[in-house]
């Protein structure tokens, strides 16, 4: 077991390299000028020749790597060229909004999505099955832009039930920064308005960014308990005349659940990653504004960063869901 | 956690959140929200700072020498200063000499002339992207600020700057005094303290600011030491960038004020008698810059008048901003001194025509036609404004063959003089007619008449004489004469003057934001 974590953090550390070294170049080959992005269209040539030279944007780009690498390896990410913080704080500060709305999506994905896979397999080719697959075909084809603006509009706008765009009733106090995820900061605070209505705020964005893995996980859980469920070992549990309720939960379920595994551990990278639109439209201060941010304006450490950050999370995440393999099914063994 | 346990937590959490809108209910009218895409916030440090999301959160934490009142942009009143002398010097400069009021910081210590110096002197060794306000504008060096005694300040300028253009520049965020003690006790390795100034303010203004949470809300609050407390005591800018979100957030009462509102949205907002739909002046214009370089397409002046006369701005105004914008076809734009509203081409096909013609063109022409991404100011998205002007020179023979890269991208093109006819927009640095006339009419000043590679004596010797003299009526009449010469020779085709559709809840009462970004937040009320 620990050569087999050894062996993939070696793995990991390649990984995440490869994808610094990439995102280096291509934003590097770009035919813009980040230092004339930074100033503004008002600004003369000899501030952005002075801006370059400040932030060494005039080094050949080999150089520029190299700089780059060592201070990598310090532990220092670099300054942002248009927050003019360190990449990290800003990091700090964006991640766990990010973090926090991707749980809550993963959290609807699974309440949903797991049952009605489970059920639809149970029922295959009935009007429930049936149901279940009308409804993943739609939820995973539906692009999430037009769900949030619909979703924003049917609950906030005309329905009143859920709240708008943000993250908190902005009458209300933040609680102390601990962790950054609102609804956890305001729970260790025991301020449980802020609780309350930081959690009534997470509700529609997460279901919005969660509508297509619930889509997704739906199909995923039903394909796999059919698979499980035509095995010769449910058919023997069944003649032994177990109960149906413990055939599926103990025995189809627990096979059923690698491959589901699998498919919701990128699912959860995918989600961390792909939350752009989502904050955008509910106005959430998340990674993905932050990048995008950064992106248009050419904030080419601030990008680096987030790649690198999105790089490791999700090699983090296939480890993780590789280690629970073995969890879920003894017969896996790391050597 | 048991289960039992867990249902608890939910039921107090509900009962919880219940409970926090009536809690919530009578913060609300001291509390005004406001939405917005401030992602150009960068710094709050107001002698940094260079965006123009910050201008009303610095305007209301620093109090400048001087300022303008409300929407007013005419001539400048009293801020820390209560009064001020302009005297001559022996070498042909200038002297400004200010008398300053009683005011104390947010910490409790007083306003003095050694703040005042130590702010100036900060701006121009920081070097930061609005320096050169002071140091190449003001021709200001450190030194050129002195406390005379503890209520009065002198400044003195060299020869050949207006110290009218630097009163009219002391008013923006980069003329804000701060506390110098407090700041100097957080400088962090050299930094003049900039880091700690974006999470805390030290100036004299009504307000101070609390709190700036990256990406989701600047927060501001009451500075106990302001002799007139004003009526809202938590100002909140929330990060929103999404038009529809503000509309949503706007109709629930989550926010009180959206900066967002698309042009459709606006319009139906001005039915709506919950909300009252603001149209605030601005001094930006979009434009296009046609290179005028010797062997540009643009060279011959006869072939830009052609375009001048072939863009609809009629059109463009009621049809792609419904509304919002004012037409304007020269330099300097509606609310500055000298401003010429006059109109010098009627859209008249035939007469464009004719000039290509003249211009040995009968036969058409293409050229590169270079758009940003996203929206024009204005809020019209780049693209459908490129659209209806590709088809508006389509009809004269001019191929407009639309590329269109990120702003970033485009400006890099175009500070290189490498484009050919750009969709590009400009406000001026400082609201006086020479924050235009100069970058726009001026080669020497490697601005926009430099980036379409137009060298034009005669428009360099009249800025620069507009830009010299001291009194009103003769720089009034020299702006006349140069803007009528750079409408009519000029590497521009105005196209707008957008108006800043600003949308708020009919509660709200007391808002206006000037042509300059500037909001009065103490003379803003919200009813019950």
């Amino acid at each position: 077991m620990l050569a087999f974590l050894l062996r993939r953090i070696g793995y990991l550390i390649f990984v995440v390299w490869g994808v610094g070294f990439a995102a280096f170049f291509i934003s590097h080959v770009v035919p813009a000028d980040p230092a004339a992005a930074a100033l503004g269209s008002n600004a003369r040539p000899a501030q952005i020749e002075a801006y370059r030279e400040k932030y060494g944007l005039d080094l050949p780009v080999y150089q520029q790597y190299l700089r780059y690498m060592v201070n990598l390896f310090q532990g220092d990410l670099g300054n942002s060229l248009r927050t003019q913080r360190p990449i990290l704080s800003d990091l700090r500060d964006f991640f766990p909004a990010t973090f926090e709305l991707t749980l809550g999506a993963m959290f609807f994905a699974a309440l949903f999505g797991v049952p009605a896979g489970v059920i639809a397999a149970l029922y295959q080719d009935r009007p429930i099955d049936l149901g279940v697959r009308s409804l993943a075909l739609v939820g995973g084809a539906t692009p999430v832009y037009w769900l949030a603006i619909l979703a924003l509009e049917l609950f906030h706008s005309r329905l009143g039930w859920l709240p708008g765009p943000g993250e908190l009733n902005p009458y209300l106090l933040e609680p102390h920064r601990v962790t950054g995820m609102l609804v956890v900061d305001a729970a260790l605070a025991g301020e449980w308005q802020v609780f309350g209505s930081a959690v009534s705020h997470l509700v529609l964005p997460a279901a919005v960014l969660g509508a297509f893995s619930t889509a997704l996980l739906a199909r995923m859980v039903r394909s796999a308990m059919l698979e499980v469920l035509s095995q010769d070992y449910v058919r023997t549990a069944r003649a032994k005349g177990l109960a149906g309720r413990v055939v599926v939960f103990k025995h189809a379920m627990r096979n059923a659940a690698l491959p589901v595994l699998t498919v919701m551990g990128s699912l959860l990278g995918s989600l961390l990653t792909g939350a752009v639109l989502t904050e955008t439209i509910f106005s959430w201060p998340g990674i993905g504004s932050y990048a995008t941010s950064s992106a248009i304006g050419l904030d080419f450490p601030a990008v680096m960063g987030v790649t690198l950050v999105a790089g490791l999370v999700y090699s983090l995440i296939n480890l993780l869901v590789d280690v629970l393999y073995g969890v879920f099914d003894p017969r896996i063994t790391y050597a | 956690m048991s289960r039992p346990r867990v249902l608890w937590t939910l039921l107090i959490a509900l009962v919880a959140t219940l409970f926090s809108f009536g809690a919530a209910q009578s913060a609300q009218q001291q509390t005004l929200v406001i939405g917005g895409d401030w992602t150009d916030l960068i710094t709050l440090d107001p002698g940094v700072a260079y965006e123009f999301s910050p201008v009303p959160i610095l305007d209301n934490t620093y109090q400048r020498l001087v300022q303008f009142q409300g929407t007013d942009l005419s001539h400048v009143v009293p801020d820390a200063a209560t009064s001020w002398d302009i005297a001559s010097t022996a070498d042909g400069g200038s002297t400004i000499t200010f008398h300053l009021a009683d005011a104390t910081f947010s910490t409790g210590r007083p306003l003095t002339a050694a703040d005042v110096v130590w702010s100036f002197d900060r701006v121009i060794q920081i070097n930061g992207p609005s320096a050169f306000l002071f140091t190449d504008v003001a021709g200001m060096k450190v030194g050129s600020t002195k406390a005379l005694d503890d209520h009065t300040v002198q400044l003195t300028l060299p020869k050949g700057v207006n110290p009218q253009i630097v009163l009219n520049m002391l008013t923006f965020n980069i003329g804000g005094i701060m506390d110098a003690t407090e700041v100097q006790k957080h400088v962090d390795a050299n930094d003049y303290g900039q880091k700690w100034l974006n999470d805390h303010s030290a100036g004299s203004g009504p307000y101070m600011l609390d709190r700036w949470d990256r990406g989701s809300q600047v927060v501001l609050v009451v500075n106990p030491h302001y002799p007139k407390p004003p009526a809202i005591k938590r100002i909140i800018l929330r990060y929103m960038q999404e038009s529809n979100a503000q509309r949503t957030a706007l109709k629930s009462g989550e926010i009180d004020i959206a900066y967002n509102f698309t042009p459709d949205a606006f319009k139906e907002a001005e039915s709506d008698p919950s909300l009252n739909a603001i149209k605030t002046d601005t001094f930006q214009m979009a434009y296009l810059g046609m290179n005028s370089g010797p062997n540009a397409p643009f060279a011959d002046n006869r072939v830009r008048d052609a375009v001048r006369y072939a863009i609809d701005q009629d059109g463009i105004i009621n049809d792609l901003l419904a509304g919002l914008g004012r037409k304007m076809q020269t330099i300097i734009p509606y609310g500055l001194m000298g401003a010429d509203t006059n109109v010098y081409f009627p859209h008249d096909l035939e007469k464009a025509k004719q000039l290509m013609a003249e211009a040995g063109k009968s036969g058409g022409m293409s050229v590169e036609f270079l758009i940003a991404t996203g929206a024009c100011t204005g809020g019209v998205p780049c693209a459908d404004l490129a659209a209806k002007i590709q088809s508006d020179l389509a009809k004269i023979g001019i191929t407009a063959n639309i590329k269109q890269t990120t702003s970033a991208q485009l400006y890099t093109i175009y500070r290189q003089q490498a484009a050919q006819l750009v969709l590009a927009a400009w406000s001026p640095d400082y609201p006086d007619p020479n924050g235009n006339a100069s970058p726009l009419a001026d080669y020497n000043a490697k601005s926009l008449a430099w980036r379409n590679d137009w060298n034009d004596a005669t428009a360099t010797k009249l800025a620069t004489e507009a830009a010299t003299s001291t009194d009103p009526a003769t720089r009034k009449e020299l702006y006349a004469q140069l803007t009528k010469y750079v409408a009519e020779n000029g590497p521009f085709a105005m196209l707008y003057q957008p108006v800043y559709p600003i949308v708020t809840s009919a509660k709200v009462q007391g808002f206006a934001r000037s042509a300059q970004g500037d909001v009065d937040y103490t003379a803003i009320t919200k009813l019950p």
